[in-house]
């Protein structure tokens, strides 16, 4: 009896799923369109119904693209949700399930366990925006994650419930103006502080927890990767600006999501086994007030003269400093892994080369 | 067995139905090839970022002929060129400009090295033949142009040897005989080119026969004749002129015996002369010059136009410079010079809104001299040229250099209106391209259409800090009137120095903007696309986010309506 080869009987499968016959000697090969030619696996297609310069777009289709294509996915309410599947089109090209906003941790959990006793191998994604990750869905993903299923479980964070009209989560951004924390005479924004979720998800003592950002896209598929190679339960919160509730220019996602790093406000940590393995450090710390600037959310703490706007910017300083000296994000000697060579390019790509 | 396809394609989703594109309100993502700013400000009119865009693939060779495409002597323009193109590098709003002559010159000893040949197929025999007057840079840069162009060239050199100034005046320190003899002898190896030596305009040959003779001619002799110089009518009886002092330096290196020097001037001639007068021994070498020297005091226009390294060489062997200063009077004891007095002045803009320069009546100083050496500029000779030279030189009434008579164009140092070897070998590119477009009876192919590009127009957020190659440079000490002063910097860091170039406006094929674009609308293609990139914009999904644009690190995309 032939040796038992797993890699082999995987490539099977594949095979039978994906594959096509080989077309006879010199019969005319299909002329592939340049869409079709691209060498990437196009896991979220053109189409979808996001605003100009969606960063959480952009954060789906850089997981999908290096997770897939033998992977489905779980998906609770929110704006992912909205623009990619408006009936009776879908942006998906791959097995997709809509489960309620609460839910996501648990609907992936069954198409965990159906998998495994139908004896396949494909991994299950579950995908949610921070309301359905950090609030509404909390249950079911710590529920998930208490009972060890092999998920990857992707929050994509823009700080606020945006498809409903901007509400304030808690994962909003302390002083941070939403329709439900405006800023007024009462309140400079949001009183309360955004919730460390990658702390408590990685107190669940699960194998991988860890923060990207959509302007490192080659650190965040680096993490999708490690996580994917994970048996067991895994977490990725994604950084994802939104021009709309941000209120930036729909070109500047990606300069907004950088100034976010690099001022310490969003460390990019990764966390395993409940301590911190690695973070990215920041070669050039910059001011809070670099990031703000950018904001229409965050205009209100810009202006001159504002003793309470003083005070929030110090106190978002403080925060972003906080974050710095306890992660020890400070980078002064250049590193292959901080915040400039990690998005440095040359000609034909990344120096180190995008795999 | 059934074939896996590359990333096992599942079905197309069907939102690709739904165009998104028409979303777009105003702008679209086009992309523009800008010029970079090194070949804006080339007088020889390389496109350097177009070659090192080569060296960071790896390939020399193809980056020499890109330079060669414009430039046939690099090794030459190495060592010798101001190399504006390094003043004019975005890369010093980030940590310095790249060190391009370094490169360049590394380049050309490469391509001498290894023996490669031009990329030049011969003119066929009865292609029109261009009278060329003069083999200094102008005159062989012309020539050789004209073979690429398909024509032949005749060269009528005065010298014994081709080479004009660079051979004639330029000392061995700065360009080794036998760099120039190399790309020298590569050139004139060309098919198509004669060239005919000891051949003076004026005694062996004339300007009605070239004319009769050949398709167009093409004048290149250079500046021959010293401007005058006195102060006050007053001349020293044993006055060296500057420019014929070192052509007898270079020639057979004999100086003057001289104890205290001036040298009055603020060209590369006055510079390579108080050096090497100081190197032959004299203890003291001053140079007066009403220029300034280079600082943030210094009006730009109003700068020593010296090549930057020479300067800072000359200071560390001991020259001594009044800048901002001229000579009011000569002190001579019969009439040997004895001393000269100097006096400060400044470019200062007048009542009539030109600038002039104003001496400051109190400064004069009285300095004891030797010798007093004028290098002051020269201007044409006027043999056999007669009737053409207006005012010193040979101005030519457009760009191209074409003079009042049909298919006559000046080349060089002597239109009058720029001195460098670059600007002489680009003057033999604009003008033979002129030239063939008027052959041709085509209209001539507009020059510059293309938009430049500033460091904001970059994203540099892209580009990590990275040390500029600091060339190898002989010790004070060790300097000799033979020996080369800057060193070579060698292949490794010729290609590491590559690597730093920003490509400004040109696409780096980073993949950015493929990597970023959250709506799949910009596709990546193994082919070149017809605009030079790899990259096509899906105008039917693109909703004009601008994204890629303001992610672009080199500019190469923009907004546009």
């Amino acid at each position: 009896m032939a040796e038992h080869d797993p890699r082999g009987e995987r490539l099977d499968e594949l095979r039978r799923k994906f594959g096509r016959e080989p077309l006879p000697p010199g019969a005319d090969q299909k002329e592939l369109t340049p869409r079709e030619a691209q060498p990437r696996f196009r896991g979220l297609e053109s189409g979808h119904r996001a605003c100009q310069g969606c960063g959480e777009a952009l954060a789906a289709r850089l997981v999908t693209e290096c997770a897939g294509p033998d992977v489905m996915i779980a998906n609770a309410t929110g704006c992912l949700e909205v623009f990619t599947t408006a009936w009776p089109q879908s942006s998906w090209r791959v097995p997709w399930m809509h489960s309620l906003f609460e839910n996501a941790g648990a609907i992936a959990s069954g198409m965990e366990a159906a998998m495994k006793a139908k004896g396949k191998n494909t991994k299950v994604l579950a995908f949610g925006g921070d309301g359905g990750t950090y609030d509404i869905g909390f249950q079911a993903l710590s529920g998930m994650l208490e009972r060890y299923h092999n998920v990857l479980y992707v929050c994509y964070d823009n700080e606020a419930y945006m498809n409903t009209g901007i509400q304030r989560s808690s994962s909003t951004p302390h002083a941070a103006t939403t329709t439900t924390s405006p800023a007024g005479k009462e309140r400079m924004g949001k009183r309360h502080l955004k919730k460390d979720l990658l702390a408590i998800v990685a107190a669940h003592h699960i194998p991988y927890a860890a923060a990207a950002s959509v302007a490192y896209p080659a650190d965040l598929q680096r993490k999708v990767r490690y996580a994917m190679g994970i048996e067991g339960p895994t977490f990725l919160v994604i950084h994802s600006p939104c021009p709309l509730g941000w209120r930036h220019d729909s070109a500047l996602t990606i300069e907004v999501a950088r100034r976010g790093v690099e001022c310490g406000l969003f460390p990019l940590v990764e966390i395993e086994r409940g301590a911190v393995t690695n973070v990215m450090p920041i070669r050039k710390v910059r001011p809070v007030t670099d990031y703000l600037e950018l904001q229409g959310r965050f205009s209100h703490l810009m202006t001159p003269d504002d003793a309470r706007a003083e005070e929030e910017r110090a106190h978002l300083q403080a925060l972003a400093d906080h974050n710095i000296q306890t992660f020890g994000l400070r980078g002064d000697t250049p590193d292959a892994g901080d915040t400039q060579a990690s998005s440095s390019v040359g000609r034909g790509g990344h120096p180190a080369g995008r795999v | 067995m059934v074939i896996l396809t590359r990333g096992a394609y599942a079905r197309p989703g069907t939102s690709l139905d739904f165009k998104t594109g028409n979303w777009r309100s105003g702008e679209a993502p086009v992309h523009v090839h800008a010029t970079a700013p090194c070949a804006a400000s080339c007088p020889a009119g390389e496109d350097q970022q177009a070659w090192f865009a080569r060296l960071q693939e790896g390939d020399a060779e193809g980056a020499w002929r890109e330079v060669v495409r414009a430039n046939p002597l690099p090794a030459v323009t190495g060592r010798v060129c101001p190399h504006p193109c390094e003043t004019a590098c975005n890369r010093a709003a980030l940590d310095a400009p790249l060190a391009i002559h370094n490169v360049e010159r590394w380049l050309g000893d490469e391509a001498i090295r290894q023996g490669w040949t031009y990329p030049v197929s011969a003119p066929a025999a009865d292609a029109p033949e261009v009278a060329i007057v003069g083999a200094g840079p102008a005159g062989l840069s012309a020539a050789y142009h004209c073979v690429r162009q398909g024509l032949r060239a005749a060269i009528y050199e005065a010298a014994p040897e081709a080479g004009g100034l660079l051979r004639a005046a330029i000392p061995q320190t700065r360009l080794p005989r036998d760099v120039l003899d190399a790309e020298i002898a590569r050139l004139l190896d060309l098919p198509g080119i004669t060239l005919n030596l000891r051949a003076r305009l004026g005694r062996d040959v004339t300007l009605d026969e070239l004319e009769r003779d050949h398709a167009a001619v093409l004048l290149a002799p250079g500046c021959q004749a010293n401007k005058a110089w006195s102060i006050d009518g007053a001349v020293p009886v044993d006055l060296h002129e500057g420019l014929n002092l070192l052509k007898e330096f270079v020639d057979h290196g004999q100086l003057p015996e001289a104890r205290r020097v001036i040298v009055h001037g603020g060209g590369n001639t006055a510079m390579d002369l108080c050096r090497a007068m100081k190197r032959a021994g004299a203890e003291q070498v001053t140079l007066v010059s009403a220029s300034g020297l280079p600082g943030p005091e210094t009006d730009p226009s109003d700068v020593i136009n010296v090549v930057p390294r020479e300067l800072e060489e000359a200071l560390e062997e001991g020259i001594e410079i009044l800048d901002h200063t001229t000579i009011n009077r000569l002190i001579l004891r019969g009439s040997r010079v004895t001393g000269v007095e100097v006096m400060s002045l400044r470019k200062l803009r007048g009542e009539d809104g030109r600038a002039h320069r104003v001496g400051f009546e109190g400064t004069e100083r009285v300095l004891p001299v030797d010798m007093v050496i004028p290098c002051i500029g020269e201007e044409v000779a006027p043999e056999g040229l007669g009737a053409l030279i207006d005012h010193g030189y040979l101005r030519p009434r457009d760009p191209a250099g074409r003079l009042t008579q049909e298919r006559v164009f000046a080349l060089g140092d002597a239109r009058g209106d720029h001195g460098t070897v670059a600007a002489a070998i680009g003057d033999g590119l604009r003008a033979v391209r002129a030239l063939v477009a008027e052959l041709e009876g085509a209209p001539a192919s507009p020059d510059g259409d293309r938009v430049g590009i500033a460091p904001d127009q970059l994203n540099l957020s892209y580009y990590d800090h990275s040390a500029r190659v600091a060339a190898p440079k002989l010790r004070v000490e060790a300097r000799t009137f033979e020996t080369e002063i800057e060193g070579d910097i060698g292949r490794a860091a010729a290609m590491a120095e590559a690597q730093r170039c920003l490509s400004c406006g040109n696409c780096l094929a980073c993949d950015n903007c493929w990597t970023f674009c959250p709506d799949n609308a910009v596709i990546k293609t193994v082919e070149l696309a017809r605009d030079g990139s790899h990259y096509l914009f899906d105008l039917d999904y693109c909703k004009g986010c601008g994204l890629c644009a303001q992610e672009c690190p080199t500019g190469y995309i923009r907004m546009q309506s």
